[in-house]
């Protein structure tokens, strides 16, 4: 009886960790404080396992990113992970350069896995960055470059309205110098 | 009661060969080719981010197994993406990731036990990882320290300076 009783607990605790099991949150961010056509971005994923068990076969995979107007530079877009052990995260980075410029709506990425051993993959979202301005390189270097070659045409043509000027200051100055020392010669 | 002594027999067979399991799956004459990408650009992003994909091969041609790595004290589960490719990324702050050549020690789940097994007691551990693959980051940069336009009204002040000092002793 009391063998009986003891299977009927451990069935239960059994059963009640696998509806707890693992849960996933999982926030998608864009770490970049302007995002520059032909610039690289970047793209950082952080899944949190909050519940109470390890969470496996965890498979991320973000297809908001359309081929024509993001190039990846290093990094996956799909990734998996066999194990989340609780109270812990993963992050996952990906570096993309935006191809176009103009307004995208970032959407989620999702994320699959297995709560508990024997149960069915549960489906998760992250969170969407959501619109996201991509400048243009012309207007961003208007705003930021140092302008070397724009500050190099500005010397040179401040070059003849104070040059021109010196140089006759200077020359008529070198001649009444000249005289002044010959007349005190003689 | 025979679900108990089923119970004990699975038990035993567990404790028996599980280790056996776990040892079948280490790799043997890991060696790797990778490729790595730090952030350079300290005016676009607003964290440094490192970022490691390499790729696996064993000798005794096991594949995809479960890794993590370690850097600077840092534990970080190992991503894959397809096989035997794997990812790993980290972030910090700028000013907290200066630049050098940063060493991603990679062990395998026997290998990082041990490792955190050593952290734990607070002894030194002496576990070799799997692999270990450099990182360069060149560091990060915001761009010129001086701006451009500061520079050239310096410049400007000088000129009028010395013009304004030759006109005076010309006229005293």
């Amino acid at each position: 009886m009391k063998a009986a009783l003891f299977i009927a607990f451990a069935c239960l605790v059994a059963l009640s960790s696998a509806q707890d099991g693992a849960k996933l949150l999982a926030s998608k961010t864009l770490l970049n404080q302007w995002l520059v056509e032909g610039r690289d971005m970047t793209v950082l994923y952080t899944i949190y396992n909050v519940g109470s068990s390890a969470a496996s076969q965890v498979v991320l995979n973000d297809e908001s990113f359309a081929e024509s107007d993001f190039a990846v530079v290093s990094g996956q877009l799909k990734v998996q992970w066999d194990r989340i052990s609780p109270a812990s995260n993963v992050t996952h980075a990906v570096i993309l350069q935006p191809l176009k410029n103009g307004f995208y709506n970032v959407t989620h990425a999702t994320v699959t896995y297995v709560p508990s051993e024997g149960s069915e993959a549960r489906t998760a979202y992250t969170s969407a960055p959501g619109k996201a301005g991509v400048v243009a390189v012309k207007d961003y270097d208007r705003r930021f470059s140092p302008h070397y070659m724009d500050w190099a045409a500005f010397a040179v043509m401040t070059i003849a309205p104070i040059g021109i000027p010196f140089l006759l200051w200077f020359r008529s100055k070198s001649k009444y110098e000249a005289l002044s020392f010959k007349t005190k010669k003689h | 009661m025979a679900s108990i002594l089923q119970a004990t027999f699975v038990c035993v067979f567990l404790a028996v060969f599980a280790p056996h399991f776990s040892l079948a799956e280490s790799c043997i004459g890991a060696s790797f080719n990778s490729k790595t990408y730090t952030t350079t650009d300290g005016a676009l992003s607003t964290e440094t981010v490192f970022l490691v994909e390499f790729q696996l091969s064993c000798k005794n041609k096991i594949s995809n197994i479960f890794l993590n790595a370690e850097v600077d004290g840092k534990q970080i589960p190992v991503s894959r993406s397809g096989d035997n490719k794997y990812q790993v990324s980290w972030t910090a702050e700028h000013k907290k990731a200066p630049s050098g050549t940063y060493s991603v020690c990679i062990y395998d789940e026997e290998g990082f036990s041990a490792l955190r097994k050593a952290l734990r007691t607070g002894e030194e551990s002496k576990v070799k990882p799997l692999i270990t693959v450099p990182v360069d980051h060149p560091g990060v940069s915001k761009g010129p320290w001086v701006s451009t336009e500061i520079i050239a009204t310096g410049i400007a002040g000088l000129v009028w300076y010395a013009a304004f000092a030759t006109k005076k002793s010309i006229q005293s």
